[in-house]
């Protein structure tokens, strides 16, 4: 009997002590985009990818961030808009040639909120509907004028998850 | 801190009823021992005063036993809660109805006269609930934007229903003539669990929080009133022990 009693007493001191309040690292919260830099010679060939020197990202109202030879970026999408827009500039910060070149890219998304856990509430995931660029929708076909990205490619429309590129760009 | 104090009390309380009733022995060649038989109706005293200093809580649950033999007793537990868990991330309100019913045995050999118990027992429970989101935060790991700021929701999750066995062990101590005041906790493992679209049941009313897997804990301090409804007498000689 006595055994039984302690029994319990320890198995609800230990359910308590579970950590379920703390959201795992390891867990899939809201996902950013993944972009991809590629070589434009290489478009219609075998893809390669190729490093962006001084690449500038910022959002209007939001801080100026610069990284410096990356083939890859993770950009987040605003949770509470549909539409999140950026300045992609190469040579961010170049005062002799050469010398920075800004694009303006623009993601149409459709959120949904989606329950994950206790500790972790609910993660957004979206939709890409669409990506324009310097204020053109992207599309297969269409030629836009810019200044350094040459052309966009949607790999992956549901941003579910960090694990896979979602836009390629060639410039 | 509180908690710890209101087991210190429970604990107090019960032995109070132990002692006084250890006095009551006597010395007689034969021993009468009667068995009382009947229903005791009690009421969640934890539950009870939740209400006053927890303003996020509503509730009340209603105990009752009947003794079926000497050691074994039909009981079920019968409430009502209204529960408002505001998390980090997540603030909801659950409100709902539960029934649990199953038996106590009593593994305390009581002195004559006595008719205190310590049990061991199970109840299988269910519950009809509903479930409000109030708001909630999305959980962004990127800052640039800013730190998520909660979302109004208001969204309302009904016809949720929960299904549960519970292993019971308790005390409950006979303090004045058919009062008696007990404790019991509870280990609670799911059976069935209808959850909502999009959400959880997180809490759930008699069950109480959910876990990541589908155990739960519990516990009780309950006041009750034994009604007496019929006894059987049962008259043994004793053979006392010559002293030395």
């Amino acid at each position: 009997m006595k055994k039984t009693f302690l029994l319990l007493l320890v198995l609800i001191a230990f359910s308590s002590c579970e950590k379920d309040d703390i959201c795992d690292a390891n867990t899939v919260t809201t996902p950013r985009l993944i972009i991809d830099f590629y070589d434009n010679l290489t478009f219609g060939t075998i893809p390669t990818t190729k490093a962006v020197t001084n690449l500038g990202i910022s959002s209007v109202g939001f801080s100026n961030v610069i990284l410096n030879a990356v083939t890859k970026i993770q950009v987040p999408l605003k949770v509470t808009d549909d539409v999140t827009a950026y300045t992609f500039t190469l040579n961010a910060g170049a005062t002799v040639a050469p010398l920075p070149q800004s694009d303006q890219l623009q993601f149409n998304c459709t959120r949904k909120n989606v329950f994950i856990s206790r500790a972790c509430g609910y993660k957004t995931t979206f939709t890409l509907n669409s990506v324009s660029l310097n204020g053109t929708i992207v599309t297969a076909t269409n030629t836009i004028t810019s200044t350094w990205i040459q052309k966009i490619q949607v790999i992956q429309t549901n941003i579910n998850n960090e694990n896979e590129t979602h836009i390629k760009i060639y410039f | 801190m509180k908690r710890t104090l209101k087991y210190i009390f429970s604990f107090f309380l019960i032995f109070v009823g132990f002692t006084l009733q250890a006095q009551e022995k006597k010395k007689d060649s034969t021993v009468t021992k009667v068995e009382r038989y009947g229903v005791r109706v009690g009421i969640d005293a934890v539950k009870l005063a939740t209400n006053f200093f927890d303003k996020n809580y509503k509730g009340i649950e209603f105990t009752g036993d009947y003794r079926l033999t000497k050691s074994y007793y039909l009981a079920a537990e019968l409430g009502n809660e209204t529960k408002t868990v505001k998390d980090s991330h997540l603030d909801f309100t659950t409100k709902g109805t539960f029934l649990k019913v199953g038996f106590d045995y009593n593994v305390y050999e009581n002195w004559t006269g006595m008719r205190n118990l310590v049990y061991i027992g199970m109840r299988y429970g269910a519950s009809t609930f509903s479930q409000t989101l109030n708001s909630y935060t999305i959980y962004n790991t990127n800052q640039y934007f800013g730190a998520s700021q909660p979302i109004e929701s208001g969204e309302k999750f009904s016809g949720l229903t929960a299904q549960w066995v519970e292993v019971v062990g308790g005390v409950k101590a006979e303090v004045l003539k058919n009062i008696f005041v007990g404790f019991s906790i509870r280990l609670n493992k799911l059976v069935t669990n209808k959850k909502p679209d999009n959400f959880d049941n997180l809490f759930i009313p008699g069950f109480n929080r959910t876990y990541d897997g589908d155990f739960g804990a519990g516990f009780n301090y309950t006041i009750s009133y034994f009604i007496p409804l019929y006894k059987t007498v049962k008259k043994t000689k004793v053979v006392e022990k010559p002293k030395k």
